[in-house]
Formats: structure tokens, C-alpha cells, sequence
């Protein structure tokens, strides 16, 4: 093994040569990021929706799917619908719409979780004012509750998308070409841990620029909840700066 | 004159105790019917029942000459379907000790949404509207500021705007300066003199005996669930024929 002993020139064209492998891996790795996100973030709400409604058998649906898919690993999920999806149902799907589906399934529970945990905690009073009103209770779920909840939610969703980035490692278990399997591809092939170190700062940039978005869309959302002195300070700022372009 | 509000023999149970116990009340219009009593003594279920935020156990309530809820015979309590109820709400306009302000909107916004979204009122029309009520509250200038922006005062000031916005027969008020600091409740309550000038319907929960005597044409003293006296404010606040009330009225002056 041979890490440090190299001279850099040596180290950076070694790099290089794996570089391709590790960013075909790489976009592999994103593509099952987004999708997931992209479909999970939306099915959570009515999942969530489902495990609060008074329906009895929908609540109990909802509630039992939630049970299910957060009570059991991952990596089994992926084990269970690559080989039980062909033996049970003859249906062959390849290795990454396998691990699309069953990252969306998981997903979609944890996030209809953290959604139901969020309308729970809007104050009562808001849906009495909303009924006081006259709002339909479709109206004032759409209108009042679901567009509070977003803004609580958004922490603990960005901490799962932070999850999700590091979950995707798991693909590899059924032959999914993401960014893992191709830096463990690399370290086998030439006894050398470099590609590691490489792949684990992709995950940590990774995780740096979701952290960004998230801090940025809770900026964004939590606008409302400026206290006084913030809009303020906001409007001293906002009048200094026609006051100076006035001078110019 | 014309009766706005009538609640026949109102019964209210919760789980282990008994917060009604057979209230007679009818409001006419023009009216400003102020509701006092000790913490615990029915006023705010009573005013909650009104529009439906507490389903009554017995009763009849029919408001604007709409039936809310009736008794039959056999003591059951028949409400009519979930639209129509929501439908007979929109006749009572009402405030909250907590305000409730919807957090994520504008006051502008806060103002208009039911009018836009139950009465299809077109936008412009219902935010020039607000802007109206907004200027009417003291708040002109505020129109855009979200609710975490404002005072207590003006919080509840908004809401109060928001409520008048449906153009209700009726206002509730659930004690609107209970949450108040006591040196902020006079803007609300200026408010509040503002519509009895205007000859608003109003029924009015609260702690502020000032009000109720200066303000109100009847004051209601409720205690252990049904009325114990009602009369006349000055009348009532001189001259209390009950024991309960002569102790109440008591007990908030030593305060």
C-alpha cells in the first residue's frame, strides 16, 4: 500500500486516472439522490395526511406502511424487492430502478413522519380561527396548516436529504455503479485508499452544499417570523441604501 | 327589534364536569351584551358553542333566524350538515383571547383570505376592504407587516379587523384583553368602543368590569354554569341582588 510514499506528481496523476470512474459513479450517485427527493417530498404529505385522517382503515393503512418501512433496514429493502419483485411477480427491473422504487418507499415513510410531527404541532387556535371563518377543512389544511408546517419541517427534511446522500452508499449491496462501489472498485484494484479519501470528500461536499440550500430555504421561510426590530432594521437598511443612491 | 341571537336552555358536558347547565340568552341587534363571571363559570363554552367551536349537549341556538341546533324530543341534539353549519358561522364573526392570527400572512392577508376564499369576494375588492378595516383598527401603515411584527395590541386589533371582514351580525369577543398587558388593553378596547358606536352587535367574554359598565346595554353574570343575575350595567354593578355576584364583584375590586 502506498499512500503517502509517492511523490505529488505521482499522487495527482494517479488521481486523475481515477477520477472518471469515481464521477461516472458519482452522477450515478445523484441521479438516485434526486429522484428520491423528487418523488419522496411530495408522497410523504398525503401519506402523512393518511396516518392522521379519522378514516379508521386509511389511518390504519397509512400507519402500518409508515410501521413497516421505517421498522425494517434499508439494505433488507433493496435485498427484498431485488429478489422478490423477479421470483414473486416475474417482474425484472434492473438494479438502479430497484433501488429508485425502494428509496422512494422508505423515504416517503420517514418523511410522512416528519410532516404528520409538524401539522401536529400547529397550535390549535389555527384551525379554530380557520373554522370561525367559514374555511372548508380541505381549505384550511391547503390555506393555513400545510404552508406553517413547511417552514417547521424543513430542518429535520434537510437532515434526512443529508441522510438520503450517504444512504445511497447502500446500492452497491445490488450492483448499483454509484460512486461507493466505484471507489471500493478502485481500492481493490490497486491496493491503494486513495479513491476512499476522495469518494468520502465528494459525500462531505456533497452534504456541505445541501446544508447551504437548507440554510438558505430557511431563511427564506422563516421571513414571517422577523420580530419587529429585524423589519427595522431591514427598512434603516432599505432607506440608507435609496438615500446613497440618491447621492450618487 | 330584531333578534340576532337565541340559545334555548344550553347544555354543555364535557367528559367529567358539567360546563352549562341550562342557558337562556337572546341577543337583538344593536346590542353589546357583556358576559362576566368567575374563571370556570361557562362564559367562554358558552361563546364557543356559538359557532360550533363546542358542540352542545342540549339546546337549541338559532342565530340570525337560522337554526344551528335543536333538541328533539328525546333529548337528541340534531346539527344540520358540516357546510351548512360552516355557513351559519360565517353570520358570527369572532376574536380570541390569543388572537390566532394566521402567522404566515400578511395582515392585509389575514384580512382577506376568508372573504376571498368562503364569500368568492373578487381579491381587489376584498383587500381594499382590509385596507379600510386596517385604517378603521388604527393600524394604517401595518397593512403588509406579518403578525410577529406586531404587538399584542395591534395583534388582536387585526384580528378584530378580521373578523368584522365577513360582515357578521354578530361579534364574539372570547376575553380579547386577557392576554394583554395591562397598559395595551385600552387600544383594544378603544376598538372595541368604536363598533358599539357603530351600533355592532356584540357579545362580549371578559375581565375588564370598566368596559362592561361603561360600554355594554346589559351585562350577564354567569357563575357555575347558567346565569346568575343579568340586568341593566349600572344597575347590576350598584345594586347586586345575587350572593354569588355581590362576592364576584367584590373579590375584583380587592384586585
Amino acid at each position: 500500500m502506498n499512500f503517502f510514499g509517492d511523490s505529488l506528481s505521482e499522487t495527482l496523476s494517479y488521481i486523475g486516472s481515477i477520477m472518471p470512474s469515481l464521477l461516472d459513479g458519482l452522477w450515478i450517485t445523484l441521479q438516485l439522490f434526486l429522484l428520491t427527493l423528487v418523488m419522496a417530498v411530495p408522497l410523504g404529505l398525503p401519506l402523512s395526511l393518511g396516518s392522521i385522517c379519522r378514516f379508521l382503515p386509511l389511518r390504519w393503512l397509512c400507519k402500518t406502511y409508515i410501521w413497516i418501512f421505517r421498522g425494517t433496514p434499508l439494505m433488507l429493502q433493496l435485498f427484498f424487492f431485488y429478489f422478490f419483485l423477479p421470483i414473486a411477480f416475474d417482474i425484472r427491473l434492473d438494479s438502479f430502478p430497484t433501488a429508485v422504487i425502494t428509496f422512494v418507499l422508505n423515504y416517503t415513510a420517514y418523511l410522512a413522519e416528519i410532516y404528520r410531527g409538524g401539522i401536529e404541532s400547529i397550535d390549535r387556535g389555527q384551525y379554530e380561527a380557520a373554522q370561525s371563518l367559514g374555511l372548508s377543512r380541505t381549505r384550511t389544511m391547503l390555506g393555513i396548516i400545510i404552508p406553517q408546517t413547511v417552514k417547521r419541517v424543513l430542518p429535520p427534511v434537510a437532515n434526512e436529504a443529508i441522510t438520503l446522500v450517504k444512504d445511497t452508499a447502500l446500492v452497491y449491496v445490488i450492483g448499483v455503479g454509484e460512486l461507493m462501489k466505484a471507489s471500493k472498485g478502485a481500492v481493490n484494484r490497486d491496493s491503494n485508499v486513495m479513491a476512499y479519501l476522495i469518494a468520502a470528500l465528494i459525500y462531505l461536499a456533497c452534504t456541505f452544499l445541501l446544508t447551504m440550500v437548507a440554510r438558505r430555504l430557511e431563511a427564506r421561510f422563516s421571513r414571517y417570523e422577523a420580530t419587529a426590530t429585524a423589519v427595522k432594521k431591514h427598512e434603516k437598511r432599505r432607506l440608507f441604501g435609496s438615500a446613497a443612491r440618491k447621492e450618487r | 327589534m330584531e333578534t340576532v341571537l337565541t340559545m334555548r336552555n344550553i347544555h354543555k358536558r364535557f367528559a367529567n364536569c358539567t360546563a352549562l347547565a341550562g342557558v337562556d340568552l337572546s341577543v337583538q341587534k344593536g346590542e353589546i351584551v357583556a358576559i362576566i363571571g368567575p374563571s370556570g363559570s361557562g362564559k367562554s363554552t358558552l361563546l364557543r358553542c356559538i359557532n360550533s367551536l363546542e358542540r352542545v349537549s342540549a339546546g337549541e341556538i338559532i342565530v340570525n333566524g337560522e337554526t344551528l341546533v335543536t333538541t328533539d324530543e328525546q333529548g337528541k341534539v340534531i346539527y344540520p350538515k358540516d357546510k351548512e353549519i360552516r355557513r351559519i358561522c360565517t353570520e358570527t364573526g369572532m376574536v380570541f383571547q390569543h388572537f390566532n392570527l394566521f402567522p404566515h400572512m400578511t395582515c392585509v392577508q389575514n384580512i382577506s383570505y376568508a372573504p376571498i376564499r368562503v364569500k368568492g369576494q373578487p381579491k381587489a375588492e376584498a383587500e381594499a376592504r382590509a385596507h379600510q378595516l386596517m385604517e378603521m383598527v388604527g393600524l394604517k401603515g401595518k397593512e403588509n407587516a406579518y403578525p410577529a411584527q406586531l404587538s399584542g395590541g395591534q395583534k388582536q386589533r387585526v384580528a378584530i379587523a378580521r373578523g368584522l371582514a365577513m360582515d357578521p351580525t354578530l361579534m364574539l369577543f372570547d376575553e380579547p384583553t386577557s392576554a394583554l398587558d395591562p397598559e395595551i388593553t385600552g387600544e383594544v378596547l378603544a376598538v372595541m368602543r368604536k363598533l358599539a358606536e357603530a351600533k355592532t352587535t356584540m357579545l362580549v367574554v371578559t375581565h375588564e368590569m370598566g368596559f362592561a359598565r361603561e360600554v355594554a346595554s346589559r351585562v350577564i353574570f354567569m357563575d357555575q354554569g347558567h346565569i346568575e343575575e343579568e340586568g341593566d350595567p349600572a344597575e347590576l354593578f350598584s345594586n347586586p341582588k345575587s350572593k354569588r355576584l355581590q362576592a364576584f364583584l367584590a373579590s375584583t375590586l380587592t384586585i
